[in-house]
């Protein structure tokens, strides 16, 4: 097998993508979100980074939870390390601890015996976006959940896409009753409201994040195999199809290496759009109830909070300005996306 | 979120506190009180002339020779509760969120939140003192117990009579047993509980008649003290019931009746001109609204704006966020809405986490009593629900001499989980929560309402301090209740209703347990339990039976599979300036001040036009009153002073 290396074409999109400002920075700012998120234990936890004890160090972001007796102090569950570093810096012996810019986990309640949560945003307490109606940190709440959606739209987009693809290549290339049947099967199938099935499939079982994404998956594939089928259908009427068949080739030699590959464009054009509808339905299956179980951090859980306390402005505008923020982002890229691969480069419509 | 007057009355309802503005004197009798429909003809129903006109006039029943040596009994000692200085006059305007799908009070879609109001207004044969919990006079004025303990006498208050003028007679009641056994009206539950329970009705004479039970019971009058059901309005019943009475008004005996409606708007009750009760004793300065109007409104933050607007005249206020954030708003702070806290003496639903004994770490007391332990209900009450609810020590709260006030739940002890888990066997794990060979100390805990997550999320975060997992498993109600029902839980987050008497046999007796569909959810299995709860269940005399409750609730805490979370043992309401309440403002029993029909703790409330006439003037100068906040705590439960 040769070295994999993009072609002088893929080259040329890729550059043309690059070309297209607005996409290309909301692919820069999307990136930093969701690598920012998958590391969101360094700076968003209520485990410290580094505590400094007697001389030695303790890294506990990543490990097990350390009993407060590990600490010197009075209590054998995990240590509270906000409440740590309030002794150390008071007791002032050269112990001391470094907290994440956002101290509160996203489990973390934080309640005062004073007042009643939900607490408006704080920059000394650092809650930047307040809390929400149990006193849990709203920026942190977004975070882990902004994790979680985007793992869940990626996962969901992988599965769909694996069934898609492969079934719509092959109603596609084979024709005949083979399409005829699956064909017949995807009518039938669409017509099933699914939101109310995934409605009721999730109140009886309460759904794991892979079992949400398999029950998604179910009505999930049938868009991207819709038009996987024409555009194969279209490519296998092609000469350099028919080139390769009289050169002796095998379907799968076929379908693989000469098919697909020309195909790319439309999958490709699809994702970015797959992966915006995927946050949006977990979001609105969350904020109806019937998604992840609480007390998972979600957006759409956010968003019911924020909708029954409105007095409490800072949840619902942290949500929906982050969904405003990714969403658009993630249709940015998918347009820049779109206009990077479409070959009639030169045409425009008035 | 019911508004104060109207509840569902569903034995199997889960309910949560904030719903609670029960009274449920006697599910018992409220489930046995059936319709009767109405006279006055109202412009919205036109009667079918054929649903009655088939019936027959049934044939006169056989009279009995009244038995010698009867003991016949009356009440007219017991201290009255109602205001003497309550006029008659105004209109009530309450929410209902949704309109009933029928007025009918049995059969299909029979069993709304609006039920209750039709069935208020049919009196039965005796109530209770809301008070002393003694027997007083309704539709009977003397009653007499037989020896053989299934056996009750009634003799019929002569002056008795249907709204349509028709006399109240012994034939009524002989015809509620024909009514319920009737397959016409499509109602099972009705069918066999009169089948079952109800022997027979004895007619002496047209006012005098005994009501024979199926077989001995305790309290016998809370079981067949039930309503009459007016024969000379539906005869003879056949296959048209259902459609032909789903709007039809059914004479009754209250002191109102529905004078017309709207579908899915509103329905308006009318006070009966000379009703033939409102001078009696227990009745007298009673049901003082002229009208009761209920309106729809179809969200409950929507009901605090109609409110607010003066479109409706009571709120609950039952919620903290209600009672602390919401109120603070003008027409509070200026006066012309008062406020009102109100503690009662009833009885509390048993709400907190079910053990599933049948889940082999529960299987050790250690580990159960660990597990009470390590939830800190206390924080969840100070820091989540703004110290307003109170700890409920046991499953048996506020039932008189029923209730075992040496019982204290459970605290929230480090210590102490500490020492039953290590003296069980276990350690902790790295992530720091119990283990023993290979098992770690996490439980699935299953609930259903949204509301209740923050309370839970606290109590898992605190649990992890005491090395206990708690997974959250949020389902829809329908599929929770079958779950737990199924005994397919680890622990369950739930409560349960409440009726006059403890009720111990369905809960905590080992013919429940380890089977589906009964309410022994914690599979308590356990022989010493079940020789006291069949001694409770066989004794007839009051104070043993007491005595017998008070031992099987220190069972129930000794065993520890049920770990009593809240209770929420007042009212709190908010009315426009221009309602009066007497002096206490409700008795022992009320669950809602404004309760304009039931027969036991409602319609103790008054308007006062000169008051109406002040505010209104007030507020049009825009002058404020003194903003009232009134608590009431005559009847606050003895251990919460």
């Amino acid at each position: 097998m040769p070295r994999f290396q993009f072609n002088p074409p893929t080259l040329r999109k890729i550059r043309r993508f690059q070309s297209i400002r607005r996409g290309w920075w909301s692919l820069v700012v999307f990136g930093c979100m969701v690598v920012a998120s998958l590391f969101a234990e360094l700076w968003v936890n209520d485990r410290a980074l580094v505590v400094r004890y007697q001389g030695e160090f303790y890294f506990p972001g990543y490990s097990d939870p350390l009993p407060g007796a590990t600490f010197g102090l009075d209590y054998a569950y995990e240590t509270d390390y906000r409440d740590l570093a309030r002794r150390f810096a008071a007791a002032g012996d050269g112990n001391w601890v470094l907290m994440p810019l956002v101290p509160y986990g996203p489990y973390t309640t934080d309640l005062r015996d004073d007042a009643f949560p939900p607490f408006p945003p704080d920059w000394r307490q650092r809650h930047f976006f307040g809390t929400d109606t149990v006193g849990r940190d709203v920026l942190a709440r977004l975070v882990y959940g902004f994790r979680i959606a985007i793992l869940f739209s990626l996962g969901l987009l992988a599965v769909n896409y694996a069934i898609g693809v492969s079934l719509g290549c092959a109603m596609g290339y084979f024709g005949g009753r083979f399409d005829l049947f699956f064909q017949r099967l995807i009518e039938v199938w669409s017509n099933v409201p699914f939101l109310y099935v995934i409605i009721i499939i999730s109140s009886i079982v309460v759904p794991s994040f892979w079992i949400l994404v398999l029950i998604m998956a179910i009505f999930g594939w049938i868009g991207i195999t819709w038009t996987m089928r024409t555009v194969t259908y279209k490519e296998r009427e092609r000469d350099y199809v028919l080139a390769a068949r009289v050169l002796g080739a095998s379907h799968g030699r076929i379908i693989l290496r000469h098919i697909l590959p020309n195909t790319v464009a439309v999958i490709v054009t699809y994702a970015p759009f797959s992966v915006s509808s995927g946050i949006v339905a977990l979001t609105s299956l969350d904020y109806l109830g019937f998604g992840l179980p609480p007390p998972t951090p979600s957006w759409g859980e956010l968003l019911a909070q924020g909708w029954t306390y409105m007095s409490a402005w800072w949840i619902v505008a942290s949500v929906v300005g982050a969904m405003v923020v990714t969403l658009v982002a993630v249709t940015f890229i998918g347009e820049a996306v779109r206009e990077a691969l479409d070959p009639k480069r030169y045409t425009i419509y008035e | 979120m019911t508004n104060g007057s109207i509840m569902p009355i569903n034995p199997k309802d889960t309910k949560h506190p904030e719903l609670r503005t029960v009274l449920l004197f006697c599910l018992f009798v409220l489930l046995l009180m059936v319709a009767g429909c109405g006279e006055e003809k109202t412009p919205g129903t036109d009667r079918k002339a054929d649903a009655t006109a088939d019936a027959a006039p049934a044939a006169r029943r056989p009279r009995e020779p009244l038995p010698e040596g009867i003991v016949w009994q009356t009440n007219d000692t017991d201290p009255v509760f109602a205001s003497p200085e309550a006029v008659r006059g105004g209109t009530l305007h309450e929410a209902l969120l949704s309109f009933p799908l029928t007025f009918r009070t049995v059969g299909p879609d029979s069993n709304s939140s609006f039920r209750s109001a039709i069935l208020d207004n049919q009196l039965s044969l005796v109530g209770i003192h809301p008070n002393t919990e003694k027997i007083i006079p309704e539709l009977a004025t003397h009653w007499a117990f037989d020896p053989d303990g299934r056996t009750m006498y009634f003799k019929l208050d002569r002056r008795a009579r249907w709204s349509d003028g028709h006399p109240v007679t012994a034939d009524d009641f002989a015809y509620t047993l024909d009514f319920m056994r009737s397959e016409h009206i499509v109602a099972p539950w009705y069918n066999d509980y009169y089948s079952r329970e109800i022997e027979r009705v004895i007619i002496y004479d047209d006012h005098t008649l005994a009501v024979v039970a199926a077989r001995p019971v305790p309290d016998l009058h809370l079981r067949i003290a039930f309503a009459p059901t007016p024969e000379h309005f539906y005869g003879r019943l056949n296959d048209d019931f259902v459609l032909a009475y789903n709007w039809e008004i059914v004479p009754n005996t209250g002191p109102y009746q529905i004078s017309d409606f709207e579908k899915g708007r509103r329905v308006r009750f009318k006070r009966k001109e000379n009703w033939w009760a409102e001078d009696r004793r227990y009745f007298r300065h009673r049901f003082n609204a002229d009208t009761v109007v209920f309106t729809v409104v179809r969200d409950f933050n929507l009901t605090w704006e109609y409110f607010k607007k003066r479109r409706l005249d009571t709120f609950a206020l039952n919620l903290p966020e209600y009672w602390h954030v919401k109120s603070r708003t003008e027409v509070v702070e200026k006066g012309y809405v008062e406020r009102i806290w109100f503690f009662n003496d009833t009885q509390q639903s048993a709400q907190g986490l079910w053990l599933n004994l049948d889940r082999e770490i529960f299987a050790d007391r250690r580990v159960r009593y660990a597990f009470a332990h390590a939830m800190n209900v206390e924080k969840v009450i100070d820091q989540v629900l703004r110290g307003d609810y109170y700890r409920l020590e046991h499953g048996f709260m506020g039932y008189g001499a029923y209730s075992n006030p040496e019982i204290r739940a459970r605290r929230f002890d480090l210590g102490k989980v500490e020492a039953l888990m290590t003296e069980a066997g276990w350690r902790r794990g790295a992530d720091g929560i119990w283990t023993r060979d290979d098992r770690r100390f996490a439980v699935e805990v299953t609930y259903s309402l949204e509301e209740h997550t923050p309370r839970l999320v606290v109590l898992k975060e605190e649990a992890r301090k005491a090395g206990v997992e708690l997974q959250l498993r949020r389902l829809d109600a329908t599929a929770a209740y079958k779950k737990v029902l199924e005994k397919k839980h680890d622990v369950a987050w739930m409560g349960w209703s409440t009726s006059l008497r403890p009720q111990y046999w369905e809960h905590f007796h080992s013919v429940n347990a380890h089977k589906p569909q009964t309410n022994n959810i914690t599979n308590t299995d356990d022989p010493e339990m079940d020789r006291i709860i069949d001694a409770y269940r066989n004794s007839l005399d009051a104070t043993k039976r007491a005595a017998l409750s008070r031992q099987i609730q220190a069972k129930i805490h000794e065993i520890g599979a049920f770990v009593p979370t809240f209770m929420v043992p007042y009212v709190r309401q908010a009315y426009w300036r221009w309602w009066r309440l007497p002096e206490p403002a409700g008795t022992r029993h009320t669950g809602d001040l404004f309760d304009p029909f039931g027969s036991a703790t409602g319609g103790l409330f008054w308007y006062d036009p000169a008051r109406h006439a002040e505010t209104e003037a007030a507020m049009k100068a825009g002058r404020g009153f003194e903003p009232v906040t009134r608590i009431d705590e005559t009847y606050k439960m003895p251990s919460l002073r």
